[in-house]
């Protein structure tokens, strides 16, 4: 498996920590009987940290973009057959002149 | 080199339809694991009203610059028009980011 899976799941990792560490956190204000608004500093900046990776991977991991121009290189609609099974050699391109020069494009 | 029966450049262009179509797939992907990720913060962080839709439009542009910068910012080489990237999976994305947002609400 690629590194953007093993970065996606290190920040889950990290997002289900800083869940738990709320948690706590939520118990001990309710000990004090404050309000809870937001969670402490220290447990935000392990969200934002989670969120970036996660956010890294979740653009990494699907598949890569392949090119929708029909005549570019890597899109040609017409290949040259591999297998011998068309190719014949008893044509009439025998009468053309021939230019021992020419290269083929693969 | 023309493939036969190519059109002219008047007519609608014929594209490459399974690469656009996992193109496609790709951003939907992308977009639906952001919307959880983003749903799950969201909750953890103490979101409610208003502003856990704030955040998760924001997170959505995020990640629209991100696919823009996947497809190295030359949409026409992968998509048919800018609305793919930009719009595509935003509001389906929207109701599996309440779900996942709604859940640590409850048990944090």
């Amino acid at each position: 498996m690629g590194i953007g899976y093993v970065v996606g799941v290190i920040g889950g990792a990290i997002l289900a920590h800083a869940a738990y560490a709320t948690i706590q956190y939520r118990a001990v204000l309710k000990i004090t009987e404050e309000e809870f608004t937001r969670p402490p500093m220290d447990v935000m900046m392990e969200l934002l940290l989670g969120l970036a990776l996660c956010m890294w991977a979740g653009l990494a991991v699907p598949a890569k973009f392949l090119s929708v121009v029909p005549h570019s290189d890597e899109n040609r609609i017409v290949s040259l057959p591999a297998n011998l099974d068309f190719m014949i050699f008893n044509h009439r391109g025998r009468a053309l002149p021939s230019d021992p020069d020419l290269k083929l494009k693969t | 080199m023309a493939a036969a029966g190519g059109v002219s450049s008047d007519d609608v262009p014929i594209l490459q339809a399974e690469n656009l179509t996992s193109n496609v797939k790709s951003i939907y992907y992308s977009r639906t694991f952001l919307s959880i990720i983003g749903g799950v913060v969201a909750g953890i962080w103490g979101f409610t009203g208003l502003m856990g839709f704030v955040f998760y439009f924001l997170i959505m542009m995020v990640a629209s610059i991100g696919l823009l910068a996947k497809s190295k910012f030359s949409v026409q080489t992968y998509f048919d028009s800018w609305n793919r990237i930009l719009i595509e999976g935003v509001f389906g994305g929207l109701m599996s980011f309440v779900l996942f947002w709604s859940y640590p609400l409850m048990m944090i």
